[in-house]
């Protein structure tokens, strides 16, 4: 997970992220937003995340968190 | 069948190879070929589900575990089948892998993968059914099975989609390669099939997915035997004269 941060940050298209962002605020959040968030963290760290998992994450780290709770 | 016995769909004593035959499309077709008389291998990498099916289909149907990421099983069991089960009429290429990823999050890995199960085993399976040792005398009959997705165009579906349209390149290359050898080979571009594989990425839509994608079928969606039946025919010799042609099985979701 060491890298999920730029990973994200390469999905929202944005040079950086940090864990307190809204997930909601960036400006191309959208639903193939969403689904690349789905296939990416199938495709990296096996987890199945539904689009309404990933809305309810809310932040970055919400989002991380659902990954690691998920993988253990 | 009516009461002269006139049945042009009969399949006895026809043999066939399908893949993907442990659920969905697969089985379905395993199942209406099997009952129309044909004698079956029936592929999948799912042991399980290829029992399921094998006990819905004659006894005498072979089934064997092959894994289609890996190129050459084909190859390597149907050289050691065929000797023992008799030559093929035809093979159906149904085994399948979906693909949901955006642009931005597509992966080279498992495009290539996908790429592998989906278009690659189609080739390595035609090669090998045309191979004289394989494959009947009299020629034969082959089947892949894209989808709606290679025609129109669907966001987060690239990978799939090449995968897909890739076969149809396949049929018309083939079709006329190996129309010298009475080797026929068409494509089924089939539309939302409710199945396994379906349900297996229902998660990565919204509720109300389901209803909106019914709602591109004029017909509403379909059932792994609305492609099984155009599989028998495309195997029988009722369509003995068509070779290199896609076939929309899809409800009218291509027609608007």
């Amino acid at each position: 997970m060491e890298n999920f941060y730029n990973e994200i940050a390469e999905l929202l298209e944005v040079d950086s992220v940090t864990g307190s962002e809204m997930l909601n605020s960036f400006v191309c959040w959208d639903s193939l937003t969403i689904l690349s968030i789905i296939a990416h963290v199938d495709d990296n760290y096996s987890v199945t995340l539904s689009a309404a998992e990933v809305n309810d994450a809310k932040t970055i780290d919400g989002l991380k968190n659902l990954v690691v709770s998920k993988k253990s | 069948m009516g009461e002269t016995g006139f049945n042009p769909l009969r399949l006895s004593g026809k043999k066939f190879f399908i893949s993907g035959a442990a659920s969905g499309i697969g089985r379905a077709t395993c199942i209406l070929l099997s009952k129309l008389g044909a004698d079956l291998i029936m592929a999948d990498i799912n042991q399980e589900g290829l029992g399921e099916t094998a006990k819905l289909c004659k006894s005498t149907d072979l089934t064997v575990m092959m894994d289609f990421s890996q190129s050459g099983v084909i190859k390597e069991h149907l050289s050691k089948l065929v000797p023992l089960f008799g030559k093929l009429n035809g093979c159906v290429h149904i085994a399948g892998r979906p693909y949901i990823s955006p642009l931005k999050s597509i992966n080279e890995k498992t495009t290539l993968e996908v790429f592998q199960i989906n278009t690659m085993t189609a080739l390595e399976l035609s090669k090998t059914f045309a191979n004289r040792t394989i494959s009947a005398d009299e020629g034969g009959s082959i089947v892949f099975i894209s989808s709606v997705y290679a025609l129109v165009g669907s966001a987060a579906n690239v990978g799939y989609s090449m995968s897909k349209s890739a076969l149809h390149g396949i049929t018309k290359a083939l079709s006329v390669e190996l129309a010298p050898r009475h080797i026929r080979v068409n494509c089924i571009a089939p539309g939302f099939i409710k199945t396994k594989m379906g349900d297996n990425i229902s998660h990565f839509f919204a509720e109300g997915h389901d209803d909106k994608i019914s709602e591109m079928h004029p017909l509403g969606m379909g059932e792994p035997e609305d492609v099984a039946n155009s599989i028998a025919f495309l195997l029988s010799d009722m369509s003995k004269w068509i070779t290199g042609s896609i076939m929309n099985v899809d409800g009218g979701f291509t027609a608007k």
